[in-house]
């Protein structure tokens, strides 16, 4: 698991939805890919997501083992998005991971 | 005439290397090029083998298509036993192919990325086993996996005079469609590298077809300028360099 990398930088509490950002050191569109989910995540309740930052420069095993290498990209619930994201796509596949998420916990 | 030789990097592929003054030049990037079922891939990875095996030269192979127990199932068929290469510290496999079960599905993409993740994934290889070698099988296949070609175009480049600084001879396998007459989906992949070999295997009658090889360009190397026949035996590719396909 990511977080288990010493990499990771973790927000929030357990049972939380996890989102994976891969950046690396070199990457120009990192860190506003970053500033963009901060903000999405900034609009809900604290509690509600687990940010797993993972710098592919210092762990490039764990892109490897997701089999990420455009940067930035981030992955939620087996959803990708790469480049900067629009907030309203990351809003999209965060639904979108709750709703495969509900539908695996009523069957 | 100048005393200035170009080290080279030998395929240790039979026939190849005497067309082409015995190598590759060290820390060149080659293209191999071809339609589906020309054998790209058998060279490329036995291009790594007989590095490791023959001249002591570790190997990274970066799979973006095939997983790698099919590539290592489909090798021990011409007797390359990549498994134990690679417990022996002198081939790394970088599976990137899109059957992992981590992977997960692309949903969205915006043209402002770049591939330093790919670039840190394999350098880190590159430098855990000291390789010489490096093998990208296909380029092709990013084509379908990102839609923003001309980020691609750039970044390959990039990566590839990033492999290059380390030291390493680096060999990419390009993909021709079936109806097309380039040497790839990208339009840039002759620029990239300074050979470009062309794999053949044309119908010649209704119920056979005959494998050819041709060295399109080798920078610095007076190599052959025919196509000579090429056979997939029981050792891996074979090339005949004294005999030229209909002949």
């Amino acid at each position: 698991m990511a977080e288990n990398t010493g990499t990771a930088d973790t927000d929030n509490a357990d049972g939380a939805i996890e989102i994976l950002f891969f950046k690396s050191d070199s990457c120009p569109f990192c860190p506003r890919a970053e500033e963009v989910i901060r903000e999405v995540i900034g609009e809900f309740d604290p509690g509600v997501f687990r940010l797993v930052v993972i710098n592919v420069s210092e762990k490039p095993e764990v892109a490897e083992e997701y089999g990420v290498f455009a940067l930035p990209t981030v992955v939620v619930g087996g959803m990708s998005v790469t480049g900067v994201p629009e907030p309203e796509m990351l809003v999209k596949i965060i639904l979108g991971s709750r709703l495969s998420r509900k539908r695996r916990t009523t069957r | 005439m100048s005393k200035f030789t170009i080290e080279r990097v030998r395929t240790g592929i039979p026939g190849l290397d005497e067309l082409i003054e015995g190598g590759f030049p060290r820390g060149d990037t080659i293209l191999v090029a071809g339609k589906a079922g020309t054998g790209k891939s058998i060279l490329a990875v036995q291009f790594l083998y007989k590095g490791a095996t023959e001249y002591n030269e570790p190997g990274v192979l970066v799979t973006l298509e095939e997983p790698p127990h099919l590539i290592k199932r489909n090798m021990m068929r011409f007797g390359m036993d990549l498994e134990r290469l690679e417990r022996e510290g002198l081939l790394a496999i970088v599976d990137l192919s899109p059957s992992k079960e981590r992977t997960p599905v692309m949903v969205g993409e915006y043209p402002s990325f770049d591939l330093s993740g790919l670039e840190a994934i394999i350098l880190s290889h590159i430098r855990r086993i000291k390789a010489k070698r490096v093998v990208i099988d296909t380029l092709s296949i990013m084509a379908y996996k990102f839609r923003s070609r001309d980020i691609l175009r750039e970044e390959f480049f990039k990566l590839c005079a990033s492999i290059t600084g380390e030291g390493c001879t680096l060999l990419l396998t390009s993909e021709i469609p079936a109806q097309d007459t380039g040497l790839g989906v990208f339009d840039i992949e002759t620029f990239l590298a300074s050979g470009v070999i062309v794999l053949y295997n044309e119908k010649i009658s209704e119920t056979s077809r005959s494998r050819s090889i041709e060295i399109l360009k080798l920078r610095g190397s007076k190599h052959s300028s025919r196509i000579h026949s090429m056979r997939i035996t029981d050792e891996g590719i074979r090339v005949w360099p004294g005999e030229i396909p209909g002949h």
